[in-house]
């Protein structure tokens, strides 16, 4: 099990590593013992990911056309 | 009528390594619980040893000699990351095929309402020719042949509500059309399989996954929805519980969310349907359950049951 912490993880760090958890956990090739430990990482690697994107969604600005149909401007999306 | 308790000391003689979960204190606090019961109702006996006849029935000759051939003069020896034999292991599991056997007569012969085997080491991870997640052999598919094949029945129903996959359980009683294998587990979990679309070779096996976190009230809606309506469909002449218990909130190994009175319900429902079909007969055996307080107080509660139905029934 990886030693980064995962709140300090970027979007693909998380997701790659969630991808290996969950890669695992679908084989089976992880000891009883540890697979409570490793769906537990795994939560952990999806919440960030979920974090890192709502974060990456309210970056996200609405691109404002002037009436030549060229960008003007950004205006932030909000609601998301 | 009586509810027979299987189980036998030797099944203290499997040793594990320190800090394993699935260890002799288990057995040790089940048996405090139930010394702390009132055993009237109760017929308590030590478990027989099993035969390799027993064990053929699921398992090839090559599974039994492996077994037999790890088992170490001294010490221990792990056979996987979870899986380990210490001198007693061998034994103990025989034990745990014997009780299950043993439980099977003494119900279809009348003996006893139902009955129910404190055994370890547990069974239903173990597949055909591999020992795994605690697991040597598949006690309660030697049971449900055993069934079948020496008393005659046609129809034996297996209700698996470890909190784990019965993988095992699965692999031995796949091709096994004269059982219906139903096993309710969190997933994702050890051991990764027990999806819905693993059927068996003719339906004959339903995988119910529930949602880590989820509790009680989600374990009613699917047993309400799905397992009780499909054993009723079945009509088993005799019902199998793989009980583990380790569904529990307080279990360390797993994230669902039943108390003792989930456990209870459960078994209430099963023995329901054995009621209606098959004259209240049961057999049920312990599998997981790692928190030792939850552990003792849901075998209890399970028990308690058992020993109503068998009273009352």
């Amino acid at each position: 099990m990886a030693d980064t912490k995962v709140d300090e993880m970027s979007f693909e760090q998380a997701m790659a590593e969630l991808e290996q958890v969950v890669g695992q956990l679908e084989r089976g090739d992880v000891p009883l013992e540890d697979s409570i430990k490793l769906y537990e990482r795994g939560a952990e690697l999806k919440k960030r990911c979920e974090t890192k994107l709502k974060e990456a969604e309210e970056k996200v600005a609405q691109i404002t056309l002037g009436s030549d149909g060229q960008a003007t401007g950004t205006t932030p999306v909000e609601g998301l | 009528m009586t509810t027979a308790l299987l189980t036998h000391p030797d099944c203290l003689n499997h040793i594990t390594p320190p800090g394993h979960p699935e260890r002799v204190d288990r057995l040790m606090a089940i048996y405090s619980a139930l010394d702390a019961m009132d055993h009237t109702g109760l017929q308590r006996l030590d478990a027989p040893m099993g035969t390799d006849a027993d064990i053929l029935r699921v398992h090839p000759q090559v599974h039994i000699d492996a077994v037999k051939a790890a088992a170490p003069a001294t010490g221990m020896v792990a056979l996987d990351a979870d899986t380990h034999m210490s001198t007693g292991s061998l034994k103990a599991a025989y034990r745990g095929v014997g009780a299950m056997t043993k439980a099977v007569d003494m119900v279809l012969g009348g003996e006893v309402q139902n009955a129910f085997a404190a055994m370890r080491p547990p069974g239903h991870h173990a597949e055909k020719q591999t020992p795994m997640g605690f697991c040597l052999f598949g006690n309660i598919s030697i049971a449900a042949k055993h069934a079948l094949d020496v008393h005659g029945l046609e129809r034996v129903a297996v209700v698996d509500f470890d909190v784990h996959h019965g993988n095992g359980t699965q692999d031995l009683l796949w091709d096994e059309g004269r059982t219906l294998f139903i096993s309710s587990h969190q997933m994702p979990l050890y051991p990764g399989s027990g999806a819905p679309h693993e059927t068996g070779a003719s339906g004959n096996i339903l995988n119910v996954p529930l949602e880590p976190n989820s509790g009680g009230a989600e374990l009613r809606h699917a047993y309400e929805r799905i397992v009780l309506p499909a054993l009723n469909e079945f009509k088993p002449q005799l019902v199998l519980i793989s009980a583990g218990f380790d569904a529990h909130r307080s279990d360390p190994l797993a994230n669902l969310n039943w108390d003792e009175a989930d456990f209870v319900w459960a078994t209430q429902a099963l023995c329901d349907v054995a009621d209606t079909h098959c004259e209240g007969r049961v057999v049920s055996t312990l599998e997981g359950g790692y928190d030792l307080d939850a552990l003792a107080a849901s075998t209890r509660a399970h028990l308690e049951v058992l020993i109503e139905r068998g009273t009352h029934g």
